[in-house]
């Protein structure tokens, strides 16, 4: 193994007050959809817990180890309007982070939206269009490489990047695109010149989902075993992508997770010949070894690795469809005001709530979820929909 | 393994869930190998056993039921007397069949109503007590001025009884909280329902249960009150017997929804089954509800149901909305969006029948002789 490359998803949804179907259309109740006291608690909880305290020990790590500790963030729009209302020294310490020189900065939708899915991609080149102007504003920066939300990829996907000047995109290295091939090397859609860079999901989940379970034959994780296993890896570069919730809010602190990330680079670095990149790095030293073809949309989420998480029942699909209708109706009259709401309501987070899969995917889903479960999550999104649906008239 | 349960009722003889669980355990049990006795009081429609390993045996008769009161009118003053009656008979009739050389493993009683005769039994024969908790006093009353001597005969009962099955956690609570018995004699095993066929759907919003304080039909007619100004064409039926039927007729006449309301008394079998199917929204706002059989029922004839928070069944089911039993206004919310949202209605509908399926009988029966073998 040659490369460690590690990215660190950072978004936080907007999550929707209670709305009845007795709110729909009832001008005087003047109630929002977004419910700002439960959003501020939660994200000032998590900050608190993870985005504070990982970025210091971040921060700390690329200069004990003179820059060659290199990591690359994704922050949504959403994430960086509650930095901006709750907690702006967080985006002081962000921006300190990429003074460094060993940061950099990924390019998704400023929304984390599924807009990507639409069959007009207006929409879609408009959000990316918004986070990029956010990141330039923020940062002074453009960044090279593009990421979707939750790494929502397909051969249509990867063109438009391609044709919006990214020279990287990111998604999952599910055996479905790659069959035997592995994940650790870069590879070029079929039908654009964009490389791909494809996420380890072994390893990244070994950290992101296995870290603190007991149960796991290789609980308890440490810094020197994952590097052995790095190590071990063939390829050019292995991709570590995960939530930066990971740290500190998936796995408390008391789970180790802080040590195992303070250790990582130490044990890393002492196996020679392996470094720590960047993507723009990863996608500027290595070449494609091969071709994927990805006709049918993939993503990192769920055991499935596809949309159905977003898209996986008839209630889901009936909010999508709501939604993009909505849209467009929205932008032939031109409200501004009305088109801000309709890109929040947007962010997948909401048909995420109303995803009905068992088993252990359901469990992850509920661990997210504000509601009692994904009836409740439609019946409130759904009403919310119908309320902006009937201001168009 | 030969047991000797005593029950109450068994179809075609019904009042409430209680003939509906002793119907599917004794089945599923005989299915497995063990012999039943069942005791139970004559009625006017005689019950009948099908299995080998199942003898119904009626025990002579009587004027109570599990779900009655004290003050019921047609009891009166005599409703104690004839409660000590009846288990006196159940005991004589029980050491008939013990001297006649039946050799029960354990008696297995439900419910308050022949808790006395169980524990003569276990005293004089040395007969191991299995106790089913289907709803307690607190349960029956929803709460409020629960009755004192009910309360007692339960909790002698749940004292002397060697394990006792309770058909839900809440339940459990309830036993351990309120009559003080020891938690590690007391397994929680959830009810199971034969499915009943879908039919064809017409708008309809149902209530069915007995139309008592415990089961809450009057929220769900202040529920249908809202819903009948958003959704106008929409149909609410009532369907059961109880004490509370005259004045719920009087509030629906109040609330200018008795138009919109047809309350259907007590239904047949076979009517049952064809008004779950027929429903487009099943609604079970019980104050105070162990398990909520009914839930099930419908649930399984693809009917979207709207339960209690607390009800029992719904720890372990998740294919249906919950509400708090006062919170109408939530209550008219989901009624109002499973009918207007085809997606929601149709989601609940599929995912419900596939987890319902996981409730048999079978299950029931394999954890019931779990118990058995417990205190043999």
């Amino acid at each position: 193994m040659a490369s460690v490359c590690l990215y660190f998803e950072v978004h936080q949804p907007i999550r929707l007050n209670r709305f009845s179907v007795f709110n729909i259309g009832n001008e005087g109740s003047n109630l929002s959809y977004f419910n700002k006291k439960l959003n501020q608690q939660i994200f000032e909880k998590v900050a608190k817990k993870c985005y504070l305290p990982t970025n210091n020990l971040i921060l700390d790590l690329i200069r004990n180890y003179d820059g060659k500790f290199k990591v690359s963030y994704s922050l949504t729009g959403t994430f960086v309007e509650y930095c901006q209302q709750f907690m702006p020294e967080l985006i002081d310490s962000f921006k300190e982070l990429f003074r460094t020189g060993s940061v950099d900065m990924i390019e998704e939708t400023y929304y984390h939206s599924l807009s990507s899915l639409y069959e007009n991609m207006d929409e879609f080149e408009d959000q990316i269009k918004m986070h990029n102007k956010m990141i330039k504003n923020l940062f002074n920066y453009h960044p090279r490489v593009f990421r979707n939300t939750e790494a929502i990829f397909d051969n249509r996907i990867a063109k438009k990047a391609s044709e919006m000047g990214y020279k990287g995109i990111i998604t999952e290295g599910t055996e479905k695109i790659l069959s035997w091939r592995s994940p650790n090397y870069i590879y070029k859609p079929v039908n654009s010149d964009i490389k791909v860079l494809l996420r380890n999901y072994t390893l990244s989940d070994d950290i992101g989902f296995r870290f603190s379970a007991r149960l796991w034959k290789d609980h308890p994780l440490t810094a020197d075993k994952f590097a052995y296993w790095i190590n071990h890896n063939e390829g050019d570069l292995v991709n570590l992508f995960m939530d930066y919730e990971t740290f500190g809010e998936h796995h408390w602190e008391d789970t180790g997770i802080f040590d195992f990330l303070n250790h990582l680079p130490r044990e890393v670095f002492k196996h020679k010949h392996i470094d720590f990149v960047t993507v723009s790095e990863a996608v500027e030293r290595y070449e494609p070894v091969g071709e994927i073809d990805v006709p049918r949309a993939i993503s990192w989420a769920d055991e499935d690795r596809d949309v159905s998480t977003w898209l996986g029942n008839d209630m889901q699909i009936a909010c999508f469809n709501e939604l993009k209708n909505i849209g467009s109706k929205l932008k032939e009259k031109g409200n501004n005001e009305l088109i801000n709401t309709w890109r929040r309501l947007q962010t997948s987070d909401h048909l995420y709530y109303v995803s009905t899969k068992g088993l252990e995917d359901g469990d992850v889903h509920a661990y997210f979820s504000p509601y009692d479960g994904p009836y409740d999550g439609f019946i409130n999104y759904m009403n919310i929909l119908q309320d902006l649906k009937a201001k168009l008239f | 393994m030969k047991i000797a349960m005593i029950g109450w009722e068994y179809p075609p003889f019904k009042a409430g869930g209680l003939a509906t669980h002793c119907y599917g355990l004794t089945r599923s049990l005989t299915d497995k190998g063990v012999k039943v006795d069942f005791f139970m009081p004559k009625t006017k429609k005689s019950a009948s056993s099908d299995k080998d390993n199942l003898r119904i045996i009626e025990v002579g008769e009587t004027e109570i039921f599990p779900y009655d009161r004290p003050d019921s009118k047609e009891i009166g003053g005599n409703f104690f007397e004839a409660v000590y009656y009846y288990n006196r008979i159940v005991v004589s009739k029980v050491e008939k069949y013990i001297k006649a050389g039946n050799n029960y493993k354990a008696v297995h009683c439900h419910d308050w109503l022949t808790m006395k005769a169980g524990i003569e039994i276990k005293e004089k024969w040395g007969i191991p007590l299995v106790l089913t908790i289907h709803s307690t006093e607190y349960d029956r009353s929803g709460w409020i001025y629960p009755n004192q001597w009910f309360i007692d005969i339960e909790k002698e009962g749940m004292k002397k009884a060697d394990k006792i099955i309770a058909v839900s956690h809440f339940t459990k609570r309830v036993i351990v909280d309120k009559y003080g018995i020891n938690p590690d004699k007391i397994s929680v095993v959830h009810n199971a329902v034969y499915p009943i066929p879908k039919g064809h759907k017409q708008g309809i919003v149902l209530f069915l249960g007995r139309l008592t304080i415990q089961k809450g039909a009057e929220f769900f007619l202040r529920a249908a009150s809202i819903v009948k100004n958003f959704e106008p064409e929409t149909k609410f039926v009532v369907a059961g017997d109880g004490d509370m039927l005259p004045r719920l007729i009087t509030q629906s006449i109040d609330m200018g929804i008795s138009d919109k309301v047809i309350f259907t008394g007590r239904l047949t079998e076979e009517e049952v089954k064809h008004i779950y199917g027929i429903s487009s929204v099943y609604v079970m706002p019980s104050v105070s509800e162990p398990f909520g059989i009914t839930a099930l029922e419908a649930i399984s004839a693809e009917t979207p149901t709207i339960a209690s928070k607390t009800a029992g069944f719904s720890e372990a089911f998740k294919n249906c909305l919950r509400v708090d039993f006062w919170d109408t206004d939530e209550m008219a919310n989901k009624i109002i969006s499973l009918l207007r949202y085809e997606p929601l209605h149709k989601t609940l509908a599929k995912e419900g029948k596939k987890e319902i399926e996981l409730f048999t009988w079978d299950r029931v029966a394999d954890k019931t002789i779990d118990v058995y073998c417990g205190v043999i």
